[in-house]
């Protein structure tokens, strides 16, 4: 054997700590011990991010071009669409809608293959012990970068049109996408180890998401529903999705009615219809903090469930 | 010394489900349940592999080895019981399970070393072994999908040798590549079991159990931290019909090998070692 000289156990056991699997079945690790053993392996979730973003786009040409493709050809149907045929309606709606669609496919995309990745990895599961998590959170970091890939074509159109989005707004941004991360995290995992043992789980989730979709104010204005509803609208801000997505709409469409441009502040001849809330960062904010606050307690949740589920993974799948 | 892995009194049972997919008034009237059967496949076992042993685990098709091996990488959760690894596993249970056909060999490796649970320079460090070791040469940039059975069969199994686990479980997998290539694998699992490494193997071979596990006449002190040299020996399945009957709780406690051996180790144990 023409191998070099290796080391031995005890080098091993000086340097690397010794990982116990399973000291006590009958405890199962806590959401927060599985969140350090995703952490531990938090390179095995890089390679799997990197694999997912390879392999999609492998063999073709144009690779990471799709990606910009396919916004770019919704800012352009949008654009005919809504300013040249229809001519009327929200000012830049393409825009408008963007903004709210990229949140809006990182969350669906996502949650789609999160949902499918535990069955989809079966020959990794029954084979291979990792924190099972690892493989629910590598399509989101997939679609992460997308997302940001996708933000480059929204950017330029921002240029194209000469619009400028809200510097004040826009500080909420970070904080929005953590939070729709959070979200996003905590329902993959519950959908993920659901599909395990109920299949129906995926085909149900492509429904829940079309309904989903057209409940969150991405194609429609916020205050077109919320101004009718009254005193109710708070029920249209309960759905998690709206607060993240208008956050988004407000920073980088930066408009809050037809009349007149908020960046302006310019007062409107005729006042228009409304478009977003008129509301401050602060009222933004709060409304992110409170679901950035429920995904904690789902994600406490979803790691307690997943857990709960996994250890019948190999023998279900 | 502390046992590397500790298996106690664990039982694992499946529920074999009924082919027939019951209609959706069944499920509800049966609240959910499923009629199914219970087969136990591990019942009540016991055992302890100390540091720097190797055990090879004997028995028929369907006795639980794999099962009982599958328990101790942490794949199966046992419905009882308690099982305790001290130590960095690598598991062998199937050759290549983490590799995508779409990527290159390179890409593979660093894939499949992070799921091992290695970082990057871990497998930086060792990476040439590995090519080395596959015999892979320029072929490591080509995508998996156009190699032949043999080459992934390689490049899969020199991963696994090459992050030097300190704890190897192996199920079955050394018989790849052309002979020359199974005589490698087996003289790197003796190098394993020299350097003190811990080894549980399922086989059907009890000739292999042999040349790998068991310790020649002048056994090398595997490392300078273990109390004990190291020992090795044979540790038998029971078959699906004896367990059935009996059920009882079989330990075979590591450190003292030739104390708790089952009847059947002697033949085996016997042998020369060829390696």
């Amino acid at each position: 054997m023409s191998t070099p000289a290796r080391s031995t156990v005890s080098d091993l056991t000086d340097t690397a700590p010794l990982p116990v699997i399973g000291e006590d079945r009958a405890a199962r690790p806590g959401p927060l011990q599985r969140l350090r053993d995703v952490w531990a392996y938090r390179e095995l979730l890089a390679n799997l991010t990197r694999k997912e973003l390879k392999v999609k786009y492998k063999d073709s040409i144009l690779g990471f071009a799709w990606s910009l493709l396919n916004p770019i050809l919704y800012l352009v149907v949008f654009w005919v669409v809504f300013q040249i045929i229809l001519g009327a309606g929200i000012p830049n709606f393409a825009i408008f809608f963007l903004a709210g669609l990229l949140p809006w496919n990182l969350f669906s995309i996502s949650l789609g293959s999160g949902t499918t990745s535990i069955t989809g990895n079966a020959s990794l599961v029954t084979r291979v012990w990792f924190p099972r998590e690892v493989l629910v959170f590598a399509p989101i970091g997939a679609n992460l970068v997308h997302f940001f890939l996708q933000s480059l074509v929204l950017a330029g159109a921002l240029l194209l049109f000469r619009l400028a989005p809200s510097a004040e707004y826009s500080t909420l941004l970070p904080f929005a996408l953590f939070t729709l991360l959070l979200f996003l995290g905590a329902l993959a995992l519950v959908f993920a180890a659901v599909n395990v043992y109920l299949r129906d789980t995926q085909h149900l989730l492509e429904l829940l998401l079309l309904a989903w979709f057209w409940m969150t104010p991405i194609v429609y204005p916020f205050r077109t529903v919320a101004d009718r509803l009254g005193s109710w609208s708070w029920l249209f801000l309960a759905n998690p999705m709206t607060p993240i997505v208008l956050t988004f709409q407000r920073a980088i469409y930066n408009q809050v009615d037809t009349g007149g441009g908020a960046a302006t502040g310019g007062k409107a001849i005729n006042v228009g219809t409304g478009i977003l809330p008129d509301a401050s960062v602060l009222w933004y904010f709060r409304n992110l903090a409170i679901v950035a606050a429920a995904s904690v307690v789902l994600l406490g949740i979803a790691l307690w469930l997943f857990g709960r589920l996994e250890g019948d993974f190999a023998e279900e799948i | 010394m502390t046992p590397a892995i500790e298996i106690e009194s664990v039982t694992k049972r499946f529920r074999l489900y009924h082919e027939k997919a019951p209609s959706l008034k069944e499920r509800v009237i049966k609240f959910g349940r499923l009629p199914h059967e219970d087969f136990w496949a591990l019942r009540d076992v016991s055992l302890a592999v100390n540091a720097g042993e190797s055990l090879g685990l004997l028995g028929h098709n369907g006795s639980g080895k794999s099962t009982l091996l599958k328990c101790a990488a942490g794949i199966l959760r046992p419905t009882s019981g308690r099982i305790t690894v001290r130590g960095r596993v690598a598991a062998l249970l199937e050759l290549g399970a983490g590799f995508h056909p779409d990527l290159t060999g390179r890409e593979n490796v660093y894939l499949n070393g992070s799921i091992l649970g290695f970082t990057r320079s871990d497998i930086d460090r060792i990476f040439d072994d590995i090519v080395a070791f596959a015999e892979i040469g320029p072929f490591i940039d080509n995508q998996v999908k156009h190699y032949s059975s043999g080459m992934f069969a390689r490049l899969a199994f020199a991963v696994a040798v090459n992050v030097e686990p300190e704890i190897l479980l192996v199920d079955e997998v050394l018989a790849v590549g052309d002979e020359s290539f199974q005589r490698k694998c087996l003289a790197r699992i003796e190098d394993f079991r020299k350097e003190g490494r811990t080894i549980l193997l399922v086989t059907h071979a009890a000739d292999l159990v042999r040349r790998i596990s068991l310790p020649s006449a002048n056994r090398p002190t595997p490392s300078p931290r273990s109390a004990r040299p190291s020992s090795s020996g044979v540790w038998r399945c029971p078959t699906r019909r004896s367990r059935a009957r009996s059920g009882t709780r079989r330990t075979r406690s590591g450190s003292a090998p030739c104390a708790s051996r089952p009847p059947n180790h002697a033949e085996v144990s016997s042998g020369p070692v060829i390696t």
